[in-house]
């Protein structure tokens, strides 16, 4: 067997590994709000969540994985296709490990940091710290602490929404019905845009951004009353007012939140594996790098089997734990956390699901919709953002200078 | 603390006002049978509640500290954390009160209390009994409030809270009575002493339900 064959089977590997890491940590927060306000079962959530990781993942992920790959390392260190072959399999490995590591010792890091990380490091040791374009990261780092703030702030403005025009309104759940077409409206909006805008299908379409957003104003409209009719003649149950209505609307922004998830977050697994497989089936690398489906798909299936292994593990002690959630609160959760993910995708930059959410909690809890949120978490998360991307960038550098030695 | 979407949920504070307020209701309870027994001639179970009553008083202290405990800086709440526990500092003084009464009877069992008085302390018992009874009512309104933010349930936990006010009054002119009698009764002084303070302090039962009731319209304050 060749070398490079070997290095594309490690990638595969290792890639499918951190697929399944993706699948089996992060579903969480994806599912979280959900299974915690019990709009959907564990079992439910383990099928959804996987099918529409994967769906998000071949149809609206190829932005994404590019990004990561060419944004923050230049492609001067590409030139030499062995220096590149061996970094992106010891930035995949570094990832790996690292959120291996964090698994095992409970660490609250982001898939998403890690792999940028690792790809810092593979860049460093390749071509030093002028390949590494600081703009870029910095964008980068920013998009970081911006996309949990837009999400707190989209929450927040949601639930206030809620509370101001439904919950505190005499027949609530009349009043619900009445303003779902508006918000399942506004959550197909963002879908149907981003599925315009990024998957093939909607690129061969070739619309300018005034037909695109025209269609979806309207698909939204017709499709929002359409599922406002469904809810009206399954939901008969009033005496438990608006939140009776959200429970069937949060079905809905659940699938939303793992659609956004598998967009997002299938590049962290397969980007180095998309520059591995270009590698060594055409010998090197261009301009530009496209990700072949089959490889979203790979990635797809990955996340789906961490699910599907580690899910309802995870799940179970999510129904213990978040008790507190009602279905309103989890909508306006979900829908800030599906809307950050989707943007922040649509824009290239790779913001991580989990930040969203929590942020998406933290809004609702600002705007004093929990009984409890622990906002000091935050903190402590921030530390684990710091160190992430030193740290697997590090172990990156580490594990390209072993490669090198072996290859 | 893998899952960082998991570490931001805390158990709820509400949950712990309610499981207070009802040991204190619970105290209510035995605090009414042990002062009727009391009264009621030949009474042996007295010494029963007092003893039940000092029990729930440590299980709703462990409570309180539990919630106390449980809130780390930085916990966003429906209100401020410093009205939430002023509300149970006065929720478990009601708490406090009743033990008091009672430990404060068994001090002089004997003569205990006299006959002329027991028709005032029955009326003096009962209503302090009502806004003992309104708490655990209000609180769970209260969480309801949180929910929907709706003006109908605020209007809900209002007129508890004037309910609250009005029984108050009405506890303050049945210790009136007493210690208006009791001061003017021909009886030795250590008696009344003994009466003037047991009404004291049952009145403060009803004193520190109002007092929780202001510290709730304060939390719902919009």
């Amino acid at each position: 067997m060749t070398q490079p064959s070997i290095i594309l089977i490690l990638g595969y590997i290792f890639g499918f590994y951190m697929a399944w890491n993706i699948g089996a940590n992060d579903v969480a927060n994806s599912m979280a709000s959900s299974v915690g306000a019990k709009a959907i079962t564990i079992r439910q959530a383990i099928f959804l969540a996987g099918i529409l990781n994967i769906v998000g993942a071949v149809f609206i992920g190829s932005h994404v994985t590019n990004t990561i790959r060419k944004g923050i390392v230049s492609t001067e260190i590409m030139a030499d296709p062995h220096v590149a072959l061996i970094g992106a399999l010891s930035a995949l490995l570094a990832a790996a490990l690292w959120v291996s590591f964090a698994t095992w010792k409970s660490l609250p890091v982001s898939t998403t940091h890690s792999i940028v990380g690792a790809m810092i490091g593979f860049g460093i040791m390749a071509g030093g710290f002028g390949v590494i374009n600081w703009g870029k990261l910095l964008a980068v780092v920013l998009s970081w602490i911006i996309s949990p703030f837009f999400s707190i702030v989209i929450a927040f403005i949601i639930f206030k929404i809620i509370v101001r025009l439904i919950l505190s309104k005499k027949d609530n759940f009349i009043q619900a019905l009445k303003l779902s077409p508006f918000f399942i409206g506004m959550t197909l909006f963002v879908v149907v845009l981003s599925f315009l805008f990024k998957t093939p299908f909607g690129k061969r379409m070739d619309l300018g951004p005034l037909a695109a957003v025209i269609i979806a104003v309207l698909l939204s409209v017709l499709l929002g009353f359409m599922a406002t009719a469904l809810i009206k003649r399954y939901v008969k149950d009033r005496a438990l007012g608006a939140e009776a209505v959200f429970k069937r609307i949060q079905i809905g922004t659940a699938c939303y939140v793992a659609l956004a998830q598998g967009a997002n977050d299938v590049a962290n697994a397969i980007g180095p594996l998309a520059v591995i497989y270009f590698l060594v089936k055409t010998g090197g690398v261009g301009g530009k790098v496209p990700v072949p489906v089959f490889l979203l798909f790979f990635g797809g299936i990955g996340i789906a089997c961490g699910i599907a292994m580690a899910g309802h593990r995870v799940m179970e002690t999510m129904g213990e734990k978040i008790t507190t959630l009602s279905n309103t609160r989890g909508f306006s959760v979900e829908f800030a956390t599906a809307t950050t993910v989707l943007v922040a995708s649509k824009m290239g930059l790779p913001v991580s699901t989990t930040h969203a959410a929590v942020g998406g909690v933290l809004g609702v809890g600002l705007a004093r919709g929990m009984e409890a949120v622990n906002f000091g978490i935050v903190f402590k998360i921030m530390v684990y953002w710091v160190l992430t991307v030193p740290t697997a960038a590090l172990t990156s550098m580490i594990i390209f200078k072993i490669l090198q030695f072996i290859f | 603390m893998r899952i960082p979407f998991f570490s931001m949920f805390m158990t709820s504070p509400f949950e712990g006002l309610q499981e207070h307020a009802e040991k204190v209701k619970e105290c209510g309870w035995a605090f009414q049978q042990a002062i009727e027994c009391h009264l009621a001639n030949k009474c042996k179970t007295f010494e029963e509640f007092r003893q039940e009553v000092i029990h729930l008083e440590t299980e709703a202290d462990v409570i309180k500290r539990r919630i106390r405990g449980h809130l780390p800086k930085g916990t966003l709440m429906p209100v401020y954390n410093f009205l939430l526990f002023r509300y149970l500092r006065e929720q478990d003084q009601v708490i406090d009160a009743v033990e008091d009464a009672l430990d404060w009877i068994s001090f002089r069992n004997e003569p205990g209390i006299p006959p002329e008085l027991e028709k005032e302390f029955l009326i003096l018992a009962d209503v302090v009994i009502d806004p003992i009874e309104e708490l655990s009512k209000m609180v769970a309104e209260a969480r309801k409030y949180f929910r929907n933010y709706s003006e109908d349930q605020r209007v809900i936990i209002k007129n508890i809270i004037r309910t609250l006010r009005r029984q108050e009054h009405e506890a303050d002119k049945a210790e009136d009575m007493v210690k208006q009698k009791v001061l003017n009764m021909n009886i030795d002084a250590v008696t009344v002493f003994h009466m003037v303070r047991l009404a004291e302090i049952i009145g403060s039962i009803a004193d520190h339900a109002e007092n929780a009731g202001d510290m709730m319209r304060a939390m719902v304050a919009r």
